[in-house]
C-alpha cells in the first residue's frame, strides 16, 4: 500500500515522462552522439573511430576555419546591436505615442513581413540591393549617386538581411515589455520632475533591460546559427561558421568535422548565455 | 495501482518510441514500393516535361532528389540506407570513383545505344571496368566563360587569363564549383587538367586568390546566373551554354565562348545502383533518357540546357533549339575541350581546402 | 517643440516601416513581371508566373507537405508541452528546476546543430529520411516553446476548480483533459499557431532530414538553386498571402477571445 504523497509523485512522473523521454531521445542522445563523433575522423572516404582531438586542432590550425568563427561573431554582434537600436524606438513609439486603439494594428503591421517565407525574404533583399536593383535605380534616378553602390554580395547585404528579420522580432519582445510595465513608472518619474531623456535613461531603460537582454540573446542564437541569409546575400565573399559546417556536410561528407564545428558553435552560444544570465543577475542584485 | 510503477512508465515510453521508429521504417518502405523509382540526379532531370512521359507510360512514380557536385551526392548516399536509391546521374569523370566504391551495378551493354553517341562521349575508359559497362553518357557541355558582349570586349574572352586580370575588376562572378574552375585555372596556366596533381596546387591557389580579388561574387547556379542576367557582373567564370542558352531569348547580349587554351568539358553519366531492388525498371528509365526523344527533352529541360550525348537526338530538336545549343559547332568545341580534373580522394580533400580558403579570402 | 518631436517620431516610424516593407513590396511587384529578369523596368503586369507555380506539382506537393508537417508536429509539441507543464505545475517532483531546464534546453541551441545531431543519429539507427524525421525535428524545436508558454499560464487560480472536479470524482487524467485543458485553451491555441508558424518556415532541419518529400522552404531553396526563375517571386508572394490570412484569422478569432476573457 503506497501512501498518498508517493502516489502523487508517481502520477506526476507519469505525466512528465513522455516529454522527458522525447527530449532525451531526440535531443540529448543526438547531441551526445554528435559530441562523440566530433572525436572521430574522416580518412580516405571512410569515417574512422580515432578518438582524437584532431578536428578541434584543425579548427585552430586552419586559418579559414578560425576566420569563419570570427566572421560569425562579428556579424552576429553587429546585427544584435543594430537591431536593438532600431527596434527599441519603434517599440517605444508604438507603445507610448500611438493612440491605444491603433496600437495593435501598428504592432501587427510592424511584424507582418515576418511571415514571408524566410528563404524568399533573403532572395528579395538580393533583388533590392542588386547593382541594377530598386535602391540603386532610385538613388541614381534622384541623382544622389553617379555610380551604382556595391551592396549585394557583401557583408553589408548579409547584415541588412539579418537586421530586417530581427528588428521585427525585437520590436515584438520590447513592445511586450513596455506594455507590461504600464505608464505608471513614467508618470511617477515625470511628477518628480524628470525630463523625457531622464525618464528614459533612469527609469524605462533599466526596467526594460531584462527584456532587451532576452531578446538580444534570442537574436544571437538565431543569427549565429543561420545558413540561408549569408549564403544568399553574402555572395561567398566570406564564409560564416554555418556555411562552413554545411560545406562539410554537403560537399565532403565529413560529419566528424561538422560535428566538431557545431560543438564549438554551441560553446560560443553557451558562453553568451552564461554572460547574459550572469549580467542579468548582477543587475537585479 | 500496481501497474503505475515508474519503470513501467519508462517501458511504455520506450514502447511508444519504438512504435514511432517502426512507423518511420514503414513509411520509408512504403516510399520504395514496387511502382516507384528513386533517382539521385542533377536538377535538369526534375523537369516534369522530361519525367512525366515516362511516368505515364509505365504507370510509375519517379522520386527525384537533386544535388550539385559529386561530393554532395556521395555524402547523400553515405547518409542513406542500402536500397534507398535506384538511378544515379553523376559526372562522367567521377564514374570510376563511384564504381570503385561499389555503388553502381553493371548494365547490359547490348541494351544501350552506345553506338549512337558522339564518339568523344563514349568514354569507355570511364564507363567500362573489366569488360562490364557501369554507366553511359547522357548530356554534356562546357564550363568556360559566359559574358555580356555589350559590356566587354569579346576578343578579350579568347584568352583564359582574362579571369584573373584587372581589366574587368569587380565585374566577374565565379561559379561555386571547385573542379571545373580549378580546371580552368590549370588550363589558363598552360597545363592539362588530366595531369593536375598536388604540385600544381600552389600555382592554382595563387591565381585563384588573384581571381577572388577581382571578382564580385562566387555563387551557385542561381546566384551566378542572376548576377550575369541582371547586370550585376559581365563575366561568369565557369559558365557556358548551360547558363546562357535559356536566357539569350530575353537578353541576346549574353554569349559564351571557349578560349584558345580550351574549356573544361563536363558530362553527365547515368547508371543503376548496385543495391537497387528495381533494376529492371531502373534500366527502362536509363533507356528512356538515352532514347532520342528523352535526349531532346533532357537537352532543353528547365533547369539548364546542354548538348545531348546521343547524336540522334538532333531530329527531335527544333532549329532554334539547335542554334542555342550550337549543335553544328560541337566538332570544333569537342576538339579543344578537356575533361574535368579527376583527383584522388586525398587530392580532392586538398583541393576542397584550397577552395574553402579561396571563398574565405 | 512638441510638434517637432511628433514630426521626428513620425518620420522615424515611416522610415522603419519602409525598411521593413521594402523587400516585400519588391517581391510582390516583380512577381507580376512578365519577363524572366527580376530587375527594373517592370513590364507586365502578368500572372504568368503564378500559373507556373500553381501548375508545378513539386511546389504544390511541397505546400501540402509543409501544412501536414506543421500541423501534426505542432499538435504533438503542444501535447508534450502541455502534459509536462501540467506535471511540473501541479505535482511535487524532485529536481523540478533541472527538468524545466532540460525541457527548455533546445530553445538555446541553433537549429543547425539540432538538425545535424538528428541526421547523425538517424543515420546510425538506420532510419531513412522522410517527412516523419522532419516532423520529429520540428517537435524537438517546438515542444520547449509550447511548454514555456503553457507553464507560464498555469497559475494557482485554476487549482481550486481542479480540486472541485476531483472532489466530484474525476480522476487525474479526466481533470487534465476536461478541466485544465479547456481553461487553458486560448493559450494552447496560441502555442499551437506559434509552433505552426515556426515549423512552416523552418529550413535547415527540414533540409537535412528530408529526402523526396520536401517541405515548402526546402523546395523554394531548390528552385532558387536551379537557375534564375521568377516563380520564386510568385511562390513567395503566395506564401505571404496565405500567412497574412492565417495571422489575421488568429488575430480576429483567437486573440480577441483571449482579450475578452
Amino acid at each position: 500500500m503506497m501512501d498518498a504523497a508517493r502516489r502523487e509523485t508517481v502520477k506526476g512522473w507519469s505525466f512528465i515522462a513522455p516529454t522527458l523521454l522525447w527530449t532525451v531521445a531526440f535531443f540529448v542522445v543526438p547531441f551526445a552522439i554528435m559530441a562523440v563523433m566530433s572525436l572521430w575522423k574522416r580518412i580516405g572516404g571512410k569515417i574512422v573511430q580515432t578518438w582524437s582531438l584532431d578536428n578541434y586542432v584543425a579548427f585552430f590550425g586552419k586559418s579559414h576555419l578560425l576566420k569563419a568563427m570570427l566572421n560569425s561573431l562579428e556579424v552576429t554582434v553587429l546585427v544584435t546591436l543594430i537591431s536593438i537600436l532600431l527596434a527599441y524606438p519603434l517599440a517605444w513609439i508604438i507603445a507610448e505615442r500611438v493612440p491605444q486603439r491603433w496600437q495593435r494594428l501598428a504592432l501587427i503591421l510592424a511584424i507582418l513581413p515576418f511571415w514571408t517565407s524566410y528563404v524568399v525574404r533573403s532572395y528579395a533583399w538580393l533583388l533590392v540591393l542588386a547593382r541594377n536593383g530598386v535602391i540603386n535605380q532610385a538613388l541614381l534616378g534622384i541623382g544622389i549617386i553617379d555610380e551604382p553602390l556595391e551592396l549585394a554580395s557583401t557583408r553589408t547585404a548579409t547584415v541588412i538581411g539579418f537586421v530586417h528579420f530581427f528588428v521585427m522580432l525585437l520590436t515584438l519582445t520590447i513592445y511586450a515589455n513596455l506594455v507590461q510595465l504600464g505608464p505608471n513608472y513614467r508618470r511617477a518619474a515625470a511628477d518628480l520632475g524628470a525630463n523625457g531623456l531622464q525618464v528614459f535613461w533612469y527609469v524605462l531603460l533599466p526596467l526594460t533591460l531584462p527584456g532587451i537582454m532576452v531578446g538580444a540573446f534570442l537574436t544571437f542564437v538565431l543569427c549565429i546559427g543561420d545558413y540561408i541569409t549569408p549564403q544568399i546575400l553574402g555572395g561567398n565573399n566570406e564564409l560564416l561558421l554555418p556555411q562552413v559546417i554545411m560545406l562539410q556536410i554537403g560537399r565532403r561528407a565529413d560529419l566528424p568535422t561538422a560535428a566538431a564545428l557545431s560543438i564549438l558553435l554551441m560553446a560560443v552560444v553557451t558562453l553568451a548565455y552564461v554572460l547574459c544570465a550572469r549580467w542579468l543577475r548582477l543587475e537585479r542584485a | 495501482m500496481k501497474d503505475r510503477k515508474p519503470n513501467n512508465i519508462v517501458k511504455r515510453g520506450l514502447r511508444a518510441s519504438a512504435l514511432a521508429l517502426l512507423a518511420g521504417g514503414l513509411m520509408s518502405t512504403m516510399a520504395s514500393a514496387a511502382d516507384e523509382l528513386n533517382a539521385l540526379v542533377w536538377c535538369d532531370h526534375t523537369d516534369p516535361g522530361l519525367i512525366k512521359p515516362f511516368e505515364d507510360k509505365h504507370g510509375v512514380k519517379i522520386n527525384l532528389k537533386d544535388y550539385e557536385g559529386t561530393g554532395t551526392a556521395l555524402s547523400l548516399i553515405e547518409q542513406s540506407q542500402p536500397g534507398d536509391w535506384d538511378v544515379f546521374v553523376v559526372d562522367g569523370i567521377d564514374v570510376p570513383r563511384v564504381v570503385d566504391a561499389g555503388i553502381l551495378a553493371p548494365l547490359p551493354a547490348d541494351k544501350l545505344p552506345t553506338g549512337d553517341l558522339f564518339p568523344e562521349l563514349v568514354m569507355a575508359e570511364n564507363h567500362t571496368r573489366d569488360g562490364k559497362v557501369y554507366a553511359i553518357s547522357e548530356k554534356f557541355g562546357y564550363n568556360t566563360i559566359s559574358y555580356n558582349k555589350e559590356k566587354v570586349d569579346p576578343a578579350d574572352m579568347n584568352d583564359m587569363s582574362v579571369i584573373w586580370s584587372d581589366k574587368y575588376k569587380g565585374r566577374i562572378a565565379v561559379y561555386d564549383y571547385y573542379l571545373p574552375v580549378m580546371g580552368m585555372v590549370q588550363m589558363g596556366l598552360g597545363k592539362k587538367t588530366a595531369g593536375l596533381n598536388a604540385g600544381d596546387l600552389g600555382a592554382i591557389k595563387d591565381k585563384l586568390f588573384k581571381m577572388k580579388s577581382v571578382s564580385k561574387l562566387v555563387g551557385d547556379v542561381v546566384a551566378s546566373q542572376t548576377a550575369i542576367a541582371t547586370g550585376e557582373v559581365d563575366i561568369l567564370v565557369g559558365g557556358g551554354e548551360w547558363v546562357t542558352a535559356a536566357l539569350t531569348e530575353e537578353n541576346p547580349a549574353l554569349d559564351w565562348t571557349i578560349p584558345e587554351q580550351g574549356g573544361v568539358r563536363w558530362s553527365q553519366s547515368i547508371g543503376v545502383f548496385a543495391d537497387s531492388k528495381k533494376k529492371d525498371l531502373a534500366l527502362k528509365f536509363v533507356q528512356y533518357i538515352l532514347s532520342p526523344e528523352g535526349q531532346a527533352r533532357l537537352a532543353t529541360s528547365s533547369c539548364y540546357w546542354a548538348m545531348p550525348a546521343n547524336s540522334k537526338a538532333g531530329s527531335h530538336l527544333t532549329d532554334k533549339q539547335k542554334a542555342a545549343l550550337r549543335w553544328s559547332e560541337q566538332k570544333a568545341y569537342l576538339a579543344r575541350a578537356q575533361l574535368y580534373p579527376a583527383p584522388s580522394t586525398e587530392l580532392d580533400a586538398k583541393m576542397q581546402d584550397v577552395w574553402t580558403e579561396f571563398l574565405q579570402q | 517643440m512638441r510638434r517637432l518631436t511628433t514630426l521626428g517620431l513620425s518620420g522615424y516610424l515611416a522610415a522603419v516601416y519602409a525598411f521593413i516593407y521594402l523587400p516585400v513590396i519588391v517581391l510582390v511587384l516583380f512577381s507580376f513581371q512578365s519577363g524572366r529578369f527580376p530587375i527594373p523596368p517592370l513590364n507586365g503586369p502578368s500572372l504568368r508566373w503564378y500559373e507556373a507555380v500553381l501548375s508545378d506539382s513539386r511546389l504544390t506537393d511541397a505546400l501540402l507537405n509543409s501544412l501536414l508537417v506543421a500541423s501534426i508536429s505542432s499538435a504533438v509539441a503542444c501535447l508534450l508541452g502541455f502534459i509536462a507543464a501540467y506535471a511540473l505545475a501541479r505535482y511535487k517532483l524532485p529536481g523540478t528546476g533541472f527538468q524545466r531546464a532540460l525541457i527548455t534546453a533546445p530553445l538555446t541551441v541553433s537549429y543547425l546543430i539540432i538538425g545535424l545531431g538528428l541526421l547523425i543519429t538517424f543515420n546510425m539507427a538506420g532510419v531513412s529520411r522522410s517527412l516523419l524525421t522532419v516532423g520529429v525535428g520540428h517537435v524537438v524545436i517546438n515542444t520547449p516553446l509550447c511548454f514555456a508558454i503553457l507553464y507560464s499560464l498555469m497559475g494557482d487560480h485554476q487549482i481550486n476548480i481542479e480540486r472541485a472536479a476531483r472532489d466530484l470524482g474525476a480522476n487525474d487524467l479526466e481533470v487534465m483533459a476536461y478541466v485544465t485543458a479547456p481553461m487553458l485553451m486560448p493559450g494552447i491555441i496560441a502555442a499551437f499557431f506559434l509552433s505552426v508558424t515556426f515549423s512552416w518556415d523552418e529550413f535547415i532541419i527540414a533540409f537535412l532530414l528530408s529526402r523526396f518529400d520536401n517541405t515548402l522552404p526546402v523546395e523554394i531553396w531548390s528552385l532558387l538553386r536551379s537557375g534564375l526563375n521568377p516563380k520564386t517571386n510568385a511562390v513567395g508572394s503566395l506564401v505571404f498571402l496565405v500567412s497574412i490570412v492565417m495571422v489575421l484569422f488568429m488575430e480576429i478569432i483567437v486573440f480577441r477571445k483571449v482579450i475578452r476573457r
